[in-house]
């Protein structure tokens, strides 16, 4: 799917510069910032569909940035991604409303189709959101 | 009559004068988004289902045993399948609002008690930071390791000399990583480092070494430390204090992993010293041998708390290791010591070929045989602190280390303490330079049954490189030799290799998983890597002089160990077929998945028709998964059905005449929009239905096979008998033949002559998402006529690479992950053999017409749609 545009939220540079680069690839319209703070500003700033969230950040957690996502951006799909397994953080997050969790390291593949169906997902919700106006 | 017969014509009008009264084409739209949103969240709760059962899948790979794992990959699956099941939740929450809350709250119940599983316990908070040796028993164990409490157990037996010290505690042990945080940090770096990488691990090791060598002694553990040490000092003032300090971690030497040589020693410490040297064997919980061997073993991490023991260190005349029993089979009567100048670090490192001196098990025990070797290397305490190595000088070279008589007096030791723990021990022992015999360690010995290959006859005719050396793991191997003399040609081992190495040290050790067989220059049977060579039944030899220069490197060589032989070219050997060890089993790791597992695999609502089917009886994952997949395509053929609009109701399927079949499109599986009743096949666009439908139709049934006498019988009787083959079927969800499609989607659920079938696949451009699933139950004839179908039926799509499990007379089956164009082939297959099976049932006699009908299927498959059958093991 062409033109879905992406959020990634993640502090390993090295990791985020990678992932940036190859979804770029598959034709998504990316961005990168390495803190909540940074990317509750960049969403305010410009719109997004999905974001991809790192949950353990130093700083504001992922947690925590994933709630205010919700708060102040609730069409906004986002998906956690973690190095560490932790069965009550991902439930904590998908109770909060994150689309889903997935674990580093994951595949390209599986995180660029877990994407289209959370933009689909957005847009089917618009449809009727627009329908009920 | 007539008035019926009119409104029955009304009703085939209907339609059309519904047509007239134009419904809004808002609503209409409005209906397809919600079956679009409905489906949508239909398919991610596929997606997710099929994820979960997967991870299910491989849970029961790895409780076979056979697998190495760690706790960080059980909470990776774990979490994987609990997110994926709430996911599962969720969805059917969208699809069916408010309607199955209560699945809500039986997760929870799961997931805390699963949480409780997977995260670590902590012991008793308080306890002694320092205990003397003499008052170590066997019960401490806990808290000083067994090596410790071993060696406190040995100092209490009479006439058994164990040099004075103490044992630094695990209560000492956490105080230290608490106090430095290392407790929280050191998991942390572990959960994020990849450990089947070999450089990365290397790095990680050299990291939390440092990390802990760095850290600060608590003041309470430091006071106790030199208190205890000044205590030692006193006993004996007329030596300088040396000591030597030593790993004892909780799981070291219980016999179910050796962990030879996994940890740091340090010898001939001063005092001043100790603190640092305590670290420092601390930080060895973290050397690259350890790491791995932990891992492989599946030993959790946070359960090895590394307690050190602090012994008085003595000089030695000569020292070795004492096995009180062959480790390799034999009769059991034979007593083994090796035996070298100066202190053990030669032989238990594996620097030197040690003198062999087998005894007798007999009292008094007996000398039987001797074999003096050519001792190059010994190490030796150094005046101010530290060990040093000499090179020997040719004449003392030869001499024995010990005298016959000093063998057999050593004997006598061993025989007393194997006795006293009541099993063969892996002794180390010591003459210092007074000729006292002294016991440093001791720890039961790992034997193994092993059948020896001792005939010679098997090298005649073979090009003989190499015959030297000992047994210090039996079997055979064959590979190209790679020699190792560094670090850095160990990062480039290559699998499948033959180690060659000068030394057996232990470092090697990690090596060992990989390696087909181990040829070391010098080592012996005792040594710390031979220990670990048996344990991973890797055939070794050591003491094999001139390994590393007539070996070429890459070299195809054959190995028999039981000989201490190395032939050149790859030899078929007859090998004693060994079971591949189940290494896991008995391991904590292991036990902690069993018991997840149990919340997890099993599958405890087994009939969707069933009353008892309700998420109050959920009691595992599975549960869930099961229970969420079943609602959702209720939910969705309801919703297919329950409208008033006829343009998205179900439609009769139209080929050149009506068909039993009716078909509901979730979203885009028509490529035009059909207002009618029907909806002809060339109007549908679901690639996985046509694929299905092609097969169902490619050859017209010619109706059910000829019967014999008794055949018929088992019909009638079977249909007076079972109450599933009445004509009134209370759901209607039963009675017809439903599609319900998508472009990308479609499940059949149907029902033909007496037997019930569902198909349900995925089948898109994303590969790992396609699936296939069948299940089929059923038939008219009796219950043994009806599991022989169903097992050739198995047989029939094992051979088309489905997994298939039968139970009685069903059968479920099961295949992903392929790509499109391999997938329609599966499924024209499934087509054909659902309609072509049909009342075979009623034929199946025996095995003998298993066998028949599924050549004759794998036969008809080949020649109509070309499908290529690869036999594998061919017949079951």
């Amino acid at each position: 799917m062409e033109g879905i545009k992406v959020l990634m939220v993640d502090d390993e540079v090295d990791f985020l510069e990678t992932l940036l680069k190859r979804l770029k690839k598959r034709g998504l319209e990316v961005f990168g910032v390495k803190n909540g703070q940074e990317a509750l500003r960049t969403l305010h700033e410009k719109p997004f569909d999905v974001v991809i969230l790192d949950v353990k950040m130093p700083g504001m957690g992922g947690i925590e940035v994933l709630r205010h996502i919700k708060e102040q951006f609730p069409d906004i799909e986002v998906i956690m991604l973690t190095g560490h397994a932790n069965v009550e953080v991902a439930i904590q997050g998908m109770e909060l409303g994150a689309f889903d969790y997935l674990m580093k390291p994951m595949d390209i593949d599986e995180l660029v189709f877990k994407v289209e169906d959370a933009y689909k997902k957005k847009i089917l919700k618009e449809k009727k959101h627009c329908k009920k106006v | 009559m007539l008035l019926n017969a009119l409104k029955k014509l009304k009703g085939l009008f209907s339609s059309k004068s519904n047509k007239e009264e134009q419904h809004d084409p808002r609503e209409i739209e409005e209906l397809r988004l919600a079956f679009q949103i409905k489906y949508h969240h239909f398919k991610l709760l596929l997606n997710a289902n099929n994820k979960a059962l997967e991870l299910m899948t491989q849970i029961e790979e790895y409780l076979k045993g056979h697998k190495f794992f760690g706790m960080t990959l059980i909470r990776s699956i774990v979490t994987q399948i609990a997110t994926n099941v709430f996911q599962m939740i969720n969805n059917l929450n969208q699809i069916a609002p408010q309607k199955y809350v209560l699945l809500y709250d039986k997760f929870k119940e799961i997931q805390a008690t699963l949480n409780d599983l997977l995260s670590s316990q902590s012991l008793p908070s308080q306890g002694p930071l320092v205990i003397s040796l003499k008052e170590v028993t066997k019960d401490h164990v806990d808290i000083t390791g067994s090596k410790m409490a071993h060696l406190g157990a040995l100092s209490n037996i009479e006439g058994i000399n164990v040099p004075d010290g103490f044992v630094i505690t695990s209560y000492a042990y956490k105080l230290f990583f608490e106090f430095n945080e290392l407790h929280e940090e050191i998991p942390r770096r572990l959960q994020k480092a990849n450990i089947s990488d070999l450089n990365s691990l290397l790095e990680l090791s050299s990291e939390l070494q440092q990390l802990i060598i760095k850290a600060a002694v608590p003041p309470e553990v430091a006071d106790a430390i030199q208190r205890e040490v000044r205590s030692l000092a006193q006993k004996n003032m007329e030596v300088s204090l040396r000591l030597a300090v030593r790993s004892s971690a909780i799981g070291e030497d219980t016999g179910e992993a050796s962990f030879a040589g996994q940890y740091r020693s340090e010898l001939n410490v001063a005092p001043d010293n100790i603190l640092d040297a305590y670290k420092s064997v601390v930080a060895s919980k973290y050397s690259l041998t350890a790491m791995t061997y932990r891992y492989h073993h599946g030993i959790k991490d946070e359960e090895v708390d590394m307690c050190v023991g602090v012994i008085r260190m003595l000089d030695a005349m000569s020292s070795g290791v004492m096995y009180t029993s062959e480790p390799l089979g034999g009769n059991g009567d034979l007593l083994l010591i090796n035996a070298t100048f100066g202190l053990p670090k030669a032989i238990v490192d594996g620097s030197v070929n040690p003198d062999v001196f087998k005894v007798s098990k007999s009292r008094p025990p007996k000398l039987i045989e001797k074999h003096i070797t050519q001792k190059t290397v010994m190490y030796t305490c150094l005046e101010e602190e530290g060990v040093c190595r000499t090179e020997l000088v040719e004449e003392q070279t030869l001499n024995p280390s010990l005298s016959d008589q000093e063998v057999e007096e050593l004997a006598e030791l061993g025989l007393k303490i194997e006795e006293y723990f009541g099993t063969p021990q892996d002794i180390e022992w010591l003459k210092d330079k007074k000729g006292q015999l002294w016991i440093l360690q001791s720890r039961p010995l790992k034997l193994i049954s092993h059948k020896s290959q001792r005939d010679l006859k098997v090298l005649e005719g073979k090009k003989v490189l190499l015959k030297e050396g000992v047994t210090a793991s039996p079997g055979m191997a064959s590979g190209p030799v790679f020699i190792v003399r560094q670090d850095a040609d160990a990062l480039r081992f290559k699998e499948g290799s033959i180690l060659v190495i000068q030394q057996a040290l232990p470092r090697w050790a990690p090596l060992l998983s990989r390696a087909k067989g181990v040829i070391a220059e010098l080592g012996s049977i005792t040594g710390h890597l031979a220990n670990v060579a048996r344990e991973f039944r890797v055939p070794s030899i050591f003491g094999a002089t001139g390994a590393t220069s007539i070996l070429k490197e890459g070299l195809e060589v054959t190995l028999y160990a039981d000989l201490c032989a190395v032939v050149e070219g790859i030899e078929e050997g007859i090998l004693p077929e060994v079971d591949s060890p189940k290494i896991m089993k008995g391991t904590s790791v292991y036990q902690t998945l069993e018991r997840a597992s149990l919340l997890i695999v099993p599958l405890t609502l087994l009939d969707p028709d069933s009353p008892s089917f309700h998420p109050k009886n959920v009691k595992t994952l599975h549960d869930i998964t099961r229970f969420c997949h079943e609602k959702a395509v209720k939910e969705l053929f309801e919703f297919g059905k329950s409208h008033k609009f006829p343009e998205r109701s179900s439609k009769q399927l139209l080929c050149e005449s009506p068909m039993q079949f009716w078909v509901i499109n979730l979203d885009d599986g028509f490529s035009v929009e059909s207002p009618g009743p029907y909806i002809h096949i060339q109007d549908i666009r679901s690639i996985p239905m046509k694929a299905l439908w092609e097969g169902m139709v490619k050859v017209p049934w010619k109706g059910p096979p000829p019967l014999s006498t008794k055949g018929f019988m088992s019909i009638l009787l079977e249909a007076t008998q079972n109450p599933d083959l009445e004509a009134g079927m209370n759901s209607s969800f039963a009675v017809k033949n439903y599609f319900m499609i998508s472009k990308n989607y479609c499940s059949l659920q149907s029902r033909f002559g007496f037997h019930f079938s569902i198909v349900e696949t995925l089948l898109g451009e994303r590969q790992q998402e396609n699936y296939i699933s069948f299940q089929f139950k059923g038939g008219a004839a009796n219950l043994s006529r009806r599991v022989l179908r169903a097992q050739m039926l198995s047989l029939v799509l094992q051979d088309l690479n489905f997994r298939t499990e039968v139970r009685e007379d069903a059968l479920f089956a099961r295949i992903e992950g392929f790509e499109m164009g391999y997938m329609e082939e599966r499924l024209r297959a499934l087509g054909y053999l659902i309609i072509h099976t049909r009342q075979v049932d009623m034929v199946m006699e025996g095995p003998r017409q298993v066998r028949t009908y599924r050549e004759k299927f794998k036969k008809e498959l080949k020649e109509h749609f070309g499908i290529e059958f690869y036999n594998g093991t061919g017949g079951h």
